[in-house]
């Protein structure tokens, strides 16, 4: 029986996202499954990306799928694609969450969640897998301090690797507001990290201009 | 290309994204000679690299396994319940249709029996007083019209009022079934002549109906048709019912006391 299912599932493999929600919303569970296996990653990591906590990602990504259940009809393929309807859904269920959970400031230093991403997958010098972790890890969490207009656009373009155009129909503004929002995301970014890099350089905690009149 | 054009397209060009060869090759040269530039160049290069390692690192998560079965199970649970609620909804309309389809035969059935019912003593009474009262007048078989027509035809009389010396044609009025409301309450309690025709008149013409008009004519119109005039009253005015056709044409007229 799992071999049949595993065939099925193969078959419809080739299937595009649209039709596959069509066909769960006819009832059919093998198209759900499938387009779970696709599309969980991305909304599970946006979810993760934008709240810092696993049990937020998985707790939104089990409601976006549900919403998908019960209100899939109202996805218009002309407006965009399943992915972007999705990460749609999950950006207003993140929100909620973190409004809810008064969730937006910073996360601590001494979060249950800190060490996510501290995980060692490689089998470099431990040195420089500690040094790459730690970079790691205070870019995520200059990400996670970010205001939320500006970590969204970050996240989806940075880190989900959307496009421009996805992305504003994602979040429902123009691409202009998109790449403005990015640029401003990244000035910030820059502004978190760069004392950190000044002391370890320097031994400083001054900022230097970034502009010059040459 | 001077430091500010540098800082619109800085961010663009540490993430590698595409832009003109043109603008590129103007803001590479730009940072090659200014310094700040060049740092900021190499800041943004960090931050996207920083950006990419953790974006690669984060790329492998997934959600927990358990909350696929729990969304399948889920659907499942949904999927059962969809087809009951459907059939049970199915079957309630079904037998709603039904039962509305009966009411609609039942109802038709005892409506057809009833008219006729009623119509078959109304008939035979018709032709008895035919043939007891045989006159030349108009037979009309249109039922919308029959009361119409019966009141030219067979004015009823009413035999519990006491014998008067008026003449013969006046009598009083007694619709059995008024069914124009409008003529019956002010004809009922008035005693009128029957309806003389004013022109020829065939059956036909009250085929498709046709409307009363009470008006008020001199006393002295009374003797036009036959009427006795009360010479004492001769300048008053009497009231009177005329029937038009639907062609507009008047077809008959009653007198009324």
């Amino acid at each position: 029986m799992t071999t049949g299912l595993h065939r099925r599932m193969k078959l419809k493999s080739d299937v595009n996202d649209n039709d596959l929600l069509r066909l769960m919303l006819a009832g059919d569970e093998e198209a759900l499954a499938l387009l779970y296996r696709r599309r969980q990653g991305s909304v599970y990591r946006f979810a993760l990306q934008m709240s810092g906590s696993r049990s937020i990602a998985e707790d939104v990504t089990q409601e976006v799928f549900l919403f998908l259940m019960r209100e899939g009809h109202i996805f218009d393929a002309s407006k965009g694609t399943v992915g972007a309807f999705l990460l749609g859904v999950a950006r207003v269920h993140v929100r909620r969450r973190l409004r809810a959970e008064h969730r937006l400031e910073p996360l601590s230093d001494d979060s249950d969640d800190d060490d996510l991403f501290m995980q060692s997958t490689t089998d470099v010098c431990p040195l420089e897998d500690l040094t790459r972790a730690e970079t790691i890890e205070s870019v995520r969490k200059a990400v996670l301090s970010l205001p939320p207009k500006y970590r969204e656009v970050v996240v989806l373009c940075e880190l989900q690797d959307v496009s421009y155009g996805e992305t504003a129909e994602i979040l429902g503004c123009a691409i202009g507001t998109v790449r403005s929002r990015l640029h401003r995301g990244r000035a910030l970014l820059l502004a978190k990290l760069r004392p950190a890099e000044d002391i370890e350089e320097t031994g400083a905690a001054t900022v230097k201009s970034a502009r010059c009149f040459a | 290309m001077n430091c500010q054009r540098f800082e619109t397209v800085v961010s663009e060009l540490a993430r590698g994204q595409m832009m003109a060869a043109e603008q590129r090759a103007d803001a590479l040269a730009h940072s090659d000679v200014c310094d700040d530039c060049a740092a900021r160049l190499g800041d943004e290069q960090m931050l996207t690299l920083g950006l990419q390692s953790l974006a690669s690192e984060m790329e492998s998560l997934e959600a927990p396994r358990e909350i696929e079965a729990k969304l399948l199970e889920a659907f499942r649970a949904r999927a059962v319940v969809v087809p009951i609620t459907k059939r049970q909804s199915n079957s309630r309309y079904w037998l709603a249709a039904i039962a509305a389809m009966l009411l609609i035969a039942i109802s038709v059935v005892v409506f057809r029996w009833s008219s006729r019912s009623a119509d078959e003593p109304r008939q035979v009474a018709n032709q008895d007083k035919r043939q007891e009262q045989p006159q030349p007048k108009p037979e009309v078989t249109n039922k919308s019209n029959e009361q119409l027509v019966q009141d030219i035809e067979k004015p009823s009389v009413d035999e519990s009022l006491p014998k008067s010396s008026k003449p013969k044609r006046i009598r009083p009025v007694n619709f059995r079934r008024p069914n124009n409301a409008a003529v019956a309450n002010h004809v009922t309690k008035e005693i009128a002549t029957d309806f003389i025709p004013l022109s020829y008149m065939s059956p036909a013409s009250l085929q498709e109906g046709g409307q009363i008009i009470r008006v008020q004519v001199p006393r002295s119109a009374l003797a036009n048709f036959g009427l006795l005039v009360n010479m004492d009253r001769y300048n008053e005015k009497v009231k009177a019912d005329v029937l038009y056709g639907v062609d507009g044409m008047a077809r008959a007229i009653r007198f009324v006391q």
